[in-house]
Order: structure tokens, then C-alpha cells, then sequence
């Protein structure tokens, strides 16, 4: 047994990758409208693979910029303050954790699901008349505390990935049996290490719990999401799960049969195409 | 749009399919023009003539449809940790269900799930 203290896991976030300053900056004020879009753009524009990675996104068509764009400046033009925000954040977080420490996670499939819930998410949060943005970054970031987990503790990591194959259950089942903590436990501490906003803590807090009093519905979109991409078969595990789905959750979605095949496809569609940039 | 061929052998044909270009014999004489819809009549009648493949009108990216038993059981397998009837709170059970339900009717018609447009997909 290696149970996880919670003071091995605050140990554990200080090593780990810092994101630009910009991004850091961008995730914690989530929630404000009124952040100075010229100094933000400037920022970004200072770090060239970001810059790089966050134009080839917005120019992709799951975004749809009617105009080429060639500075962040643009992209903030065309797609939005907040749109373009998404784009950068996704594009710093997916580079930002080294692969290969922990033997036999599988980090591309990490990265597949959390870049195919982002995009469920926000489809999700349009039918809803939901802020797609937030839907958007809350999806990205659903599952972060299992990069933190691999981070801190690759050998007990790779334990976790050793129970879970023996009992086909789902990610925190094992992560409790084996740390004592789950990666809910751990993005949550992530959370308030990187100053998230109110907002994502709570999404990342509850994705598993959306029923919770309090939880919001940003968890509850997060929830549908992550059990539709799983059942989608999107990270391309051959032993992934659903997790339980929470009946609450899936009914204050409140879609038809058909609103959800449109979404499907819609999130497929968006994930190839966001997957062909952010992981090339 | 240009009309797309997709060559659907002969066992696979369904009534209801059109034919992309004229269908020929061994000799060369046209048995079938091109746009005739095939019947059952057509279709057991070819089979005496020794056609093995039919230019078989359709989008040529539509890839072929699963194989139902292949969704239902990966799908079982995806879905093994949800709450059965026994085990959980109804609206858990029941969201579970509906959620895997619309996803093999999205494997097996495609997002649509316009199904009366697959001749023979009526379950």
C-alpha cells in the first residue's frame, strides 16, 4: 500500500510543471469579463509555440474564424475575448506534462479525453444556454489531478494502473484502494495551488458528484460530458468505462434523442480536429 | 454532386438500392441500365447471371455499418460499471440506459438516425 498523505500531495505540486505565467494568469480570472485584452495578447505573443499552437486553432474549422487570423490580436477579434482564452489554455496545458514517467500511462489518452470532453462540454453547454467557454475549460481540466497523481507518484501511479486493469472498475475506484486518494482529491488541491477560479474548482470538485447540493451545473455539463465521451470511445482505451452516470445530472440536460445524435457527431467531428492540432 | 459508386457485392444488395452505372454480363450485354432501382425479382436474377458485384449507387465515404453484435458488445463492455435495476436509484438506471441506447442507434444509423432510409436496418 502506498497511501498518499495530502501533505506528499501539496509536496508533490511543487514539482510540477510551471505553465507561462499568462496561462496561470488566464485560469485564475476565468470569471472576469473585463481583463485588459490588449496586455493579454502582448503576453501570449511573447512565448512563440503558444502563439503558434493557439493561431493553428483558431484557424481550425471546429473554430471557425470566418478570417484567417495570424496574431492572438485577431483571434481575440474574430472568435472573442473568451474563445480565444479556451484556445490558449488548451494549447499551453496539453504540452505542459512530461510523458513517459509513469510506466504504462497512457498521456496521448489522457490528453484525447480531456480534449473530447472539452469539446462535448461546450456543445453541450450551447444546447443548454450555458457559458461554452466555461464548459469549455472545465471539460480540458475535468481530470487534470490524474496528471497531478502520475506526476507526484509515478510508481504508485503505475500500481493504480495495475489494481484498476485486475478490476476493470473506474480511475478513482483504484486511485483510493491503492493512494488513498482519488484524482478528484488531487485536482481539487491542484485547484487552489494554480488559483483556478471559483467556477472550475467547483466543476473539477463535483464532475463526479454532480447531485451534490451546490455543485452547479458547470459539474453537471462536465459529468454528461466525460460519461458521453467515454461511451464514445474517444480516448481509444481498449478497457475504458463510463463512470456511473448521474440520472440527475443527465435529466437537467433535459435533450431529446436526437439533440444528443447531433451532439455526438458534433463532438467527434471537433475532436479530430482539435486532437490533430494539440497532439501532433 | 457527382453520383458515387459503391461496389456492394451481390449478397449484400438490398430492394431498394440503385444502380450507379449499367450492369453487364459476361458477354457484354447490358442486363440493368444505370438508375434502375433493384427488386427482389432483379436481384435473384442475377444471381443466375453470375454477377458477383453491383455498382450500387451511394456516398462513396459512407463507410460500411458496424456489425450490430459488435456495438452491443463493446458497448456492454463500456457500460459494465452502470447501476442495473437492482443496484441504484431509478433515475441513475434509467439515464445509464438511455445514454447507451443513443449511442448505438448513433453506431448503427449514423447521426441522423434517419432509419428509414437503410433499406433492410428495421430491427
Amino acid at each position: 500500500m502506498n497511501r498518499l498523505t495530502s501533505e506528499q500531495l501539496i509536496a508533490g505540486l511543487q514539482d510540477l510543471p510551471s505553465l507561462p505565467a499568462v496561462v496561470m494568469e488566464l485560469l485564475s480570472s476565468i470569471d472576469q469579463e473585463n481583463a485588459d485584452i490588449s496586455v493579454l495578447a502582448r503576453k501570449v505573443s511573447y512565448d512563440q509555440a503558444l502563439t503558434a499552437k493557439t493561431l493553428r486553432l483558431a484557424n481550425s474549422p471546429a473554430f471557425g474564424a470566418q478570417v484567417k487570423v495570424a496574431t492572438i490580436q485577431q483571434a481575440i477579434t474574430f472568435l472573442g475575448f473568451q474563445a480565444t482564452r479556451n484556445l490558449i489554455t488548451a494549447a499551453a496545458l496539453s504540452g505542459a506534462f512530461a510523458s513517459g514517467r509513469c510506466r504504462g500511462f497512457d498521456d496521448r489518452a489522457f490528453w484525447r479525453h480531456s480534449i473530447a470532453t472539452a469539446a462535448c462540454a461546450r456543445a453541450l453547454a450551447r444546447r443548454i444556454r450555458f457559458n461554452q467557454d466555461f464548459a469549455f475549460t472545465a471539460g480540458l481540466l475535468h481530470d487534470i489531478g490524474r496528471l497531478v497523481l502520475v506526476t507526484a507518484q509515478p510508481d504508485a501511479y503505475a500500481e493504480v494502473l495495475a489494481w484498476r486493469a485486475r478490476h476493470g472498475c473506474e480511475w478513482r475506484e483504484a486511485e483510493a484502494a491503492v493512494l488513498g486518494l482519488d484524482h478528484v482529491d488531487a485536482g481539487v488541491a491542484l485547484a487552489a495551488h494554480w488559483q483556478f477560479s471559483d467556477t472550475m474548482r467547483q466543476a473539477i470538485a463535483w464532475h463526479h458528484a454532480p447531485h451534490t447540493p451546490g455543485a452547479g451545473s458547470l459539474a453537471a455539463i462536465v459529468h454528461v460530458a466525460d460519461a458521453i465521451v467515454h461511451a464514445l470511445d474517444l480516448s481509444g482505451e481498449s478497457d475504458d468505462v463510463v463512470p456511473r452516470l448521474s440520472g440527475a445530472a443527465w435529466d437537467a440536460m433535459g435533450l431529446s434523442e436526437e439533440a444528443y445524435l447531433h451532439l455526438f457527431r458534433e463532438t467527434e467531428t471537433q475532436f479530430s480536429e482539435m486532437a490533430a492540432i494539440l497532439l501532433a | 454532386m457527382i453520383a458515387a459508386t459503391r461496389p456492394t457485392p451481390l449478397a449484400d444488395a438490398l430492394p431498394g438500392m440503385v444502380l450507379s452505372e449499367p450492369l453487364h454480363d459476361a458477354k457484354g450485354n447490358v442486363l440493368l441500365g444505370a438508375g434502375m432501382v433493384l427488386t427482389e425479382t432483379m436481384l435473384a436474377s442475377l444471381a443466375r447471371h453470375g454477377i458477383a458485384l453491383l455498382p450500387i449507387l451511394g456516398a462513396a465515404a459512407a463507410p460500411a455499418l458496424p456489425d450490430p453484435a459488435d456495438v452491443q458488445a463493446r458497448l456492454a463492455q463500456l457500460f459494465r460499471r452502470q447501476p442495473d435495476d437492482d443496484a441504484g436509484n431509478g433515475a441513475d438506471v434509467r439515464a445509464g440506459a438511455a445514454l447507451r441506447r443513443y449511442v448505438e442507434a448513433y453506431r448503427l444509423n449514423g447521426s441522423t438516425g434517419s432509419t428509414g432510409t437503410q433499406p433492410g436496418a428495421a430491427s
